[in-house]
């Protein structure tokens, strides 16, 4: 019953902790601490019960279930017989990793978001969120993991629409000018491309259903497709723009600029996994073979998005979009280890999933922080910030060097694991994606060359670099994190090591 | 049963119109508790009539029709206080009209619930509203001709009017049945026929547009689809081509209308009419055990979310004068409660999960999948993407823009039970697709 309801109440009960606080703001935001460390205790707990399903005993058909399909059932709900529909709910090692951490970051973005405005309808729109983020990580049935898809959608344009950045833009349309704060543009942009593009995967699950007779993806077989290929194209659609892969990717810079750093957190450390997610779930372990098929196209998207999104942050010199194409660029080398279609491959996306998670938080939030300090968002503009804010600083240049890969952060075990695992798979001229470190190490050093280092310009010599500390203690647990998985990644390969053993694993 | 007292209240209710609204609101909702009570024990028209009958399906909608028109005379205020008695007379009619299995009864109900829907336009207070009346009246008019053409060509040619029992056989009928569809489609508000709609949706008191976009149109798409089942089965290629067509062109002219219009209640006329093009998807999907599911859900469905919607924004231009887009400024702090109603209403139409739109739409697009149709599925799909264009247009102007002034609107007792009522139903048949899907399919 915990599993359901940790997955409705947020939903159903997220209005009334916004009518019940309304009138004391600084409540909210400790529920949502509360209910988000609560979600990450039980989170702990099922990760426990997976790793060691020995605990079980006591029960053997569980243990015989989880033994044979690696996922712990958490019930089914809402039975429709004639429609082959339920809300089954199971989660195997990648689900609990996705779980940790979501509900770590939320956690997270509590500290980090402490002195965010309109408190009471920011977190209730936050609890909500948490809702939805988990039943996509939990349920097995395809038709309710997009109805929890697409419901991640609804907090996420309020978020950014309402509590995004002040920038005002000037669009032409028809030749009438009409003047939008970008905020909003963003926050529709957002909504509508990720919406319109799920609509094909929508399709995709639909001719599933139609082709096998069953919702529950652990019950589909491969063998049974009628039409294997368009079902592919068009789920890989749906999680290409989530993802975002280099066609799809114009609603993330909008939206990651835009939204508030906190959001951006959450925008680029668990709404893209989700992509990275489903496909997977739904093209490396419903369909292998298909995907074998197609994994020459996925290697092409996943190599001209790293490169591309690589190039544009080059180039880039708005602080935010800068670190908002470095997570596209660094999407793109996940979708290059999933497409190895290997054990080593997997794990290592799963890796860098969790360490991508990690490293562009940080660097999200002090880029959202500086911009809030100093009014400008052009690193051109800034100089200098080592000597007004040598924490905030500090944590900037870790995480960077964490981007660019080096040795001793997450970033560098991400990368070496997934160009390993590649050169396995497709040869030795895949070597190249190691060139994307390079590109990343050029425009991380010269960010930080631009904005931390050198000469104050006068704007940052009239700003004041006050940081509360909460912001501080959440920065601080990022770089944390950053440093122990660099020198210690076992925990996660642990994880990896269990979710993907159907792939020969150890 | 049902059918009388509700008719017997409809008759009793003006009597107290001018001293005490209050009973009058009173007296019809323990008219539509009794009636609900009295289909629940399976005694309907069925019970005296032979021509019709009360399945488990007609039971689900017809519990939805009571009680959204029990939501709509609760919040019912002022010079619309007339509408009570036309509430209960309408919902007798719907009754009939969806338990009838008699072709002919099912022509003159639905004459009769022109008539009435004539009635509830004619509440005219300005030129707009006359304007809004009138076009409804002769687009009606014009639709009841067509129809009882077709329907005179068809008696010609059958034995019996039982939908069981009709001869399909041969030309005639099917000439005949391409007529009577003209005329239904103008109901339905299908694009040739749509012009109507736009206008008098949007020109008409709001609470008259929620009954005649919402409530009608859900009782007429049903009944409808009860009539012409057996012509579908027996002619799939004619079915296919001409709902497909028309579906794709209604969604996609409503849709692209919508995003130009400026006038909040234009925008959800022409939303109304894209719905019609997805509520058509079913229809050409005659084929798969679905149909009559995606049918049944999408009404439902809709008689509570377009409902809701026009009532709330009745209580807009009541309270704060709301014609245009702009003047939704900033409400969502004004009138915290209307807008919270009014955002999840346009979420459940836009096809936001958890809500019933979603899963209506999942249903009806599922049975058009089922039957071979994905290509259109496709389109519909995309079109129900884009409508998320204005519907997220009404939300920001809701909430991501400032107030002109800060007087705050607060929401009356019977609006807010309404509303409750409608809520309940939206968030309900989202949650749980059980009662719909295992009262239509059976294997």
């Amino acid at each position: 019953m915990v599993a359901v309801d940790i997955i409705f109440a947020p939903i159903f009960l997220s209005a009334l902790v916004y009518f019940l606080t309304r009138g004391a703001q600084h409540i909210t935001k400790y529920i949502a601490l509360a209910w988000f460390v609560v979600l990450f205790i039980i989170s702990l707990n099922w990760l426990n019960q997976i790793m060691h399903p020995e605990s079980f005993a006591f029960a053997p058909d569980i243990l015989q279930y989880i033994k044979s399909t690696g996922f712990l059932p958490l019930g089914e709900y809402l039975r429709v017989p004639a429609f082959g529909f339920s809300l089954t709910l199971q989660i195997d090692a990648l689900s609990v990793a996705m779980l940790l951490l979501t509900s770590a970051l939320l956690i997270l973005v509590v500290f980090t978001s402490w002195e965010e405005k309109d408190q009471a309808a920011y977190f209730s729109l936050l609890i909500l969120f948490s809702g939805p983020i988990f039943g996509v990580f939990m349920t097995t049935n395809v038709l309710w993991f997009f109805m929890f898809w697409e419901l991640t959608l609804v907090p996420m344009l309020f978020l950014i629409g309402y509590w995004g950045t002040d920038d005002i833009e000037i669009k032409k349309v028809f030749n009438i000018e009409i003047k939008l704060p970008s905020k909003i543009y963003a926050a529709i942009k957002f909504f509508l491309y990720t919406h319109v593009f799920a609509m094909f995967m929508f399709i995709g699950f639909f001719l599933l259903f139609k082709q096998t007779g069953y919702w529950d993806f652990t019950l589909i077989k491969e063998a049974s497709l009628a039409t294997p290929a368009l079902i592919w194209w068009l789920m890989f659609f749906g999680f290409a723009a989530k993802l975002p892969v280099f066609p799809f990717h114009t609603w993330l810079p909008d939206a990651h600029v835009q939204a508030p750093s906190s959001i951006s957190v959450l925008l680029a450390g668990v709404l893209l996994k989700m992509g990275a997610y489903g496909l997977i779930r739904f093209t490396v372990e419903l369909m292998p073979e298909t995907t074998q098929h197609f994994a020459m196209w996925m290697v092409i998207f996943g190599l001209a998005t790293t490169f591309f999104a690589g190039f544009l942050a080059i180039y880039e010199k708005h602080i935010k979009k800068m670190v908002a194409y470095s997570s596209i660029s660094h999407m793109g080398l996940v979708v290059v280890a999933i497409a190895t279609m290997s054990y080593d491959g997997l794990s290592a996306a799963l890796y860098e999933m969790i360490g991508h998670a990690l490293v562009i938080s940080p660097l999200f939030l002090i880029a959202g922080w500086l911009h809030h300090k100093t009014h400008t968002w052009y690193m051109d503009e800034m100089g200098g910030i080592m000597k007004y804010a040598p924490y905030a600083s500090t944590i900037f240049i870790i995480a960077g060097m964490a981007a660019l890969g080096l040795p001793g952060t997450m970033g560098f075990i991400g990368e070496l694991t997934i160009i390993i695992s590649a050169v396995k798979s497709f040869g030795w001229w895949i070597a190249i994606i190691a060139l994307a470190g390079m590109i990343s190490a050029g425009y991380i050093i010269w960010a930080v060359r631009r904005a931390i280092h050198g000469e104050p310009s006068a704007i940052v010599q009239k700003a004041s670099f006050h940081m509360s500390f909460p912001e501080k203690f959440g920065l601080a647990v990022f770089t944390f994190l950053i440093v122990y998985f660099g020198v210690n990644p076992q925990p996660i390969f642990d994880i990896a090591n269990k979710a993907f053993s159907f792939f020969g694993g150890m | 049963m049902s059918f009388i007292i509700l008719i017997a209240a409809g008759l009793i209710v003006p009597i107290f119109y001018r001293n005490n609204i209050f009973i009058a609101k009173m007296i019809a909702l323990i008219a539509f508790i009794v009636a609900a009570y009295f289909i629940y024990q399976g005694e309907s028209l069925n019970s005296v009539f032979p021509y019709f009958v009360l399945d488990k399906a007609t039971m689900l909608i017809e519990f939805a029709l009571l009680a959204t028109l029990a939501a709509v005379s609760l919040s019912l205020t002022g010079f619309e206080r007339p509408l009570i008695a036309q509430m209960l007379f309408l919902a007798g009619v719907s009754l009939g009209l969806l338990e009838t299995n008699n072709f002919f009864l099912f022509i003159v109900l639905f004459e009769v619930v022109a008539i009435i829907s004539y009635i509830l336009v004619a509440n005219i207070r300005n030129f707009f509203n006359a304007e809004g009346a009138i076009k409804a009246f002769i687009a009606g008019a014009v639709a009841s001709g067509i129809i009882l053409l077709g329907f005179a060509l068809f008696s010609f040619t059958t034995d019996s009017f039982n939908y069981a029992h009709m001869n399909i056989n041969g030309k005639f009928p099917l000439i005949a049945v391409a007529i009577m569809l003209a005329g239904i489609f103008y109901k339905l508000t299908v694009v040739p026929m749509h012009g109507w709609a736009a206008d008098a949706y949007s020109q008409v008191n709001h609470a008259a547009a929620a009954i005649l976009s919402g409530v009608i149109k859900s009782v007429v798409l049903v009944a409808t689809f009860k009539a012409f089942y057996k012509f579908m089965i027996a002619y799939p290629v004619a079915t296919v081509l001409i709902f497909s067509f028309f579906a794709v062109i209604t969604m996609t002219l409503a849709n692209f209308m919508a995003l130009f219009q400026k006038r909040v209640s234009k925008i959800l006329a022409y939303s109304s009419i894209a719905h019609s093009g997805y509520a058509l998807i079913p229809f050409a999907a005659a084929a798969s055990v679905y149909s009559y599911a995606g049918i049944l859900y999408y009404a439902i469905a809709y008689i509570f979310m377009q409902t809701s919607v026009f009532l709330i924004l009745n209580d807009f231009r009541r309270e704060a004068g709301v014609k245009y887009l702009q003047d939704l400024k900033g409400l969502g702090k004004r009138a915290p409660l209307h807008s919270l109603f009014f955002t999840i209403q346009i979420f459940s139409l836009a096809g936001i999960p958890l809500l019933a739109g979603f899963l209506a739409k999942a249903v009806a697009f599922y049975a058009g999948v089922d039957a071979g149709l994905w290509p259109i599925v496709l389109i519909a799909a995309l079109n129900s993407a884009l409508a998320v264009a204005y519907y997220a247009w009404i939300i920001k102007h809701l909430y991501f823009d400032e107030a002109k002034c800060n007087s705050t609107i607060k929401m009356s007792a019977g609006s807010l039970i309404g509303q409750l009522i409608l809520l309940a139903g939206t968030i309900y048949f989202g949650i749980v697709a059980a009662d719909v899907i295992n009262s239509t399919v059976t294997f």
